[in-house]
């Protein structure tokens, strides 16, 4: 029991050591002559204009969510689909019960109008 | 085999498909209305409460889907109690539902998904199918508490109930993935086989991260912080039914998990201690901050958590007795408790106040409402002729007979303490005047509620014989 935490010990001092020696290693051995456009933090994309504190539509929210759901089904179809002719009607009765479940979901989703941009 | 199982759980799939059904006729409904939707929940979970029972006393018993998953009375038991609950809320809260702005969701569509969340944890022989449940319930109650988008305060609940909650979840399944670790198995019953009788650090640590997540579910004191704040923001239908329902689901996992999967394992060694000096501190902690508070939801929150450090001493004396006495006292808990909120949401849906003060001369002003309060806080107290005093009669002398006497103590001297707060609310009620405030008689599905709850209450009260049989023979079906 001990034996094989002690793999684990061994993982985690791997673990906190590499980055430690990823960040030293540079220090030592690269050459280091900054100049304002290197110092300046590196961003993604297009410089902001104005303020970033702005309202952001709660619509983005309600697709992601009715996407999520979507998503989660595929990952269960996809299996599904694979060993369909081995698990047999039961299976097939047991996959249409869960999409009848998101079904429901979903046009609740569209009536109470998660669906439709302001 | 298969058909077997699926007939096991008709209970859960019957609840699911309620759920289910109460959002599609909700949409079928125009928008905003919800006539109708109230009688068919309260119907089609009466309908599933009289299954339940009938599978208590005459079905077939055992763990179904390869033991994943137990089909007990000790699971019928807590069924019973969670669909009892729900009903009395849903009846005792119509009027107050009724004012909620139209556009909102579905209200008793979650209410149902948070049954079938409880019922799952009170049967799984699965710590993951357990963790399912739990967040299925939990996550159905983030919403409820949150449910009044324009009341700064049910929102604050929400959200603190969510960050709260989540973390909680978080160190539970900490605990469930150490326990995973060191046996190999998420199933109760393999995980009792495994873990042997010596006691480890991860162990140890196992079973507090454990205790730790289900204990914010229980509220036991030192994760009761959030109760209080969200018992009071949460709309107090919701409350009613978290303190009643929420409670004893957690309880039944306690029971399950800790007393029956570690028994004689770290559970002896570590857990009694631990929960001995957790159970004390619950008592008095719970008692004694409520003794100050001016508003009802948290007089009742306080209250709550005291109730649970009763129900604590019942798990720890680990016997047939006290587990009898925690399904008993969980039992008349749901009662008292109910008749205590259905008051509470009338008062204040009827004065849009839950400030004890006003409730100043409620007997004058509505008398049944008064009446029934009296005997529910009485009942709470564990006042002779109420049910209150058979359940913290069996639950110490349970604790008694295994030799802790000094809790026994604790426990008495506490319920001493709390008639004087429960007895300052009769106080306003009785003694008060409220000149200036409204009548405000009781109507339709809140009287019967009330009027229920308070017979059902001095029934138990009187002839225990029954409901204790009940529980002898779900905690005979449960403890080894």
């Amino acid at each position: 029991m001990s034996d094989n935490f002690a793999a684990v010990g061994v993982l985690l001092i791997f673990a906190i050591a590499l980055p430690l020696i990823m960040m030293a290693v540079p220090k030592l051995i690269a050459p280091n002559k900054p100049n304002k456009e290197k110092l300046t933090p590196y961003e993604c994309g297009n410089e902001t204009i104005g303020r970033t504190w702005i309202g952001f539509k709660s619509n983005y929210f309600l697709y992601a969510l009715v996407f999520t759901a979507f998503d989660v089904e595929t990952v269960f179809l996809y299996p599904w689909a694979l060993t369909f002719r081995k698990l047999g009607t039961f299976a097939f009765v047991e996959m249409f019960v869960f999409i009848a479940i998101l079904l429901v979901g979903f046009w609740y989703a569209w009536k109470e109008g998660a669906l439709e941009w302001m | 085999m298969v058909s077997t199982d699926f007939l096991a759980i008709t209970p859960e799939i019957a609840v699911a498909v309620l759920a289910l059904l109460l959002v599609a006729v909700a949409l079928l409904l125009p928008q905003g209305a919800r006539k109708g939707l109230v009688p068919l929940n309260v119907f089609g979970l009466l309908g599933i409460l009289a299954y339940t029972v009938y599978d208590f006393f005459f079905g077939k018993m055992g763990p179904v889907f390869r033991g994943m998953y137990y089909h007990d009375q000790f699971a019928d038991f807590f069924k019973i109690l969670f669909l009892t609950a729900a009903i009395l809320v849903i009846l005792s809260s119509r009027e107050y539902i009724g004012k909620w702005p139209a556009y909102r969701g579905n209200f008793y569509a979650l209410l149902t998904a948070a049954i079938l969340g409880m019922m799952i944890m009170a049967s799984s022989a699965d710590l993951l199918t357990f963790y399912v449940g739990l967040e299925l319930m939990t996550i159905t109650f983030y919403i409820l508490v949150g449910y009044l988008p324009h009341d700064g305060r049910s929102s604050e609940a929400g959200i603190k109930y969510l960050v709260l909650g989540a973390s909680s979840s978080a160190i539970l399944l900490y605990g469930i993935s150490f326990i995973y670790g060191l046996t190999g198995s998420t199933q109760l019953s393999g995980i009792g086989a495994q873990l042997g009788s010596s006691l480890t650090p991860p162990i140890i640590l196992a079973t507090v991260f454990l205790l730790a997540g289900l204990g914010f579910k229980i509220s036991l004191v030192p994760f009761h912080m959030w109760a209080p704040d969200i018992y009071e923001g949460a709309p107090t239908p919701v409350t009613a039914f978290l303190a009643v329902a929420s409670k004893a689901a957690a309880f039944a996992a306690v029971i399950r998990i800790y007393l029956v999967t570690l028994e004689h394992q770290s559970f002896v060694q570590t857990g009694v201690a631990l929960l001995l000096i957790l159970a004390a501190l619950t008592m008095i902690v719970g008692n004694l901050v409520a003794i100050p508070q001016k508003n009802i939801k948290r007089l009742l929150a306080f209250s709550s958590i005291a109730q649970a450090g009763y129900l604590m001493v019942g798990v720890i004396a680990e016997s047939v007795a006290g587990v009898k006495g925690v399904l008993f006292y969980a039992m008349i808990y749901v009662f008292a408790n109910m008749g205590a909120f259905a008051v509470a949401t009338y008062v204040g849906q009827a004065q849009g106040s839950d400030e004890i003060r006003d409730y100043a001369g409620l007997a004058r002003r509505s008398p049944l409402a008064a009446a029934v309060m009296t005997a529910s806080v009485l009942s709470l107290a564990g006042i002779p002729p109420l049910a209150g005093f058979v359940g913290k009669f069996y639950l110490f002398s349970a604790v008694i007979h295994q030799g802790y006497t000094w809790i026994a103590y604790v426990g008495f001297v506490m319920s001493m303490v709390s008639v004087y707060y429960y007895l300052s609310v009769v106080k306003v009620m009785y003694l008060g005047e409220g000149a200036d405030l409204p009548d405000i008689p009781v109507h339709g599905a809140a009287k019967f509620t009330m009027v229920f709850t308070m017979l059902i209450t001095l029934f138990i009260g009187l002839y225990p014989t029954p409901l204790a049989q009940m529980a002898i023979s779900a905690a005979t079906s449960l403890v080894k």
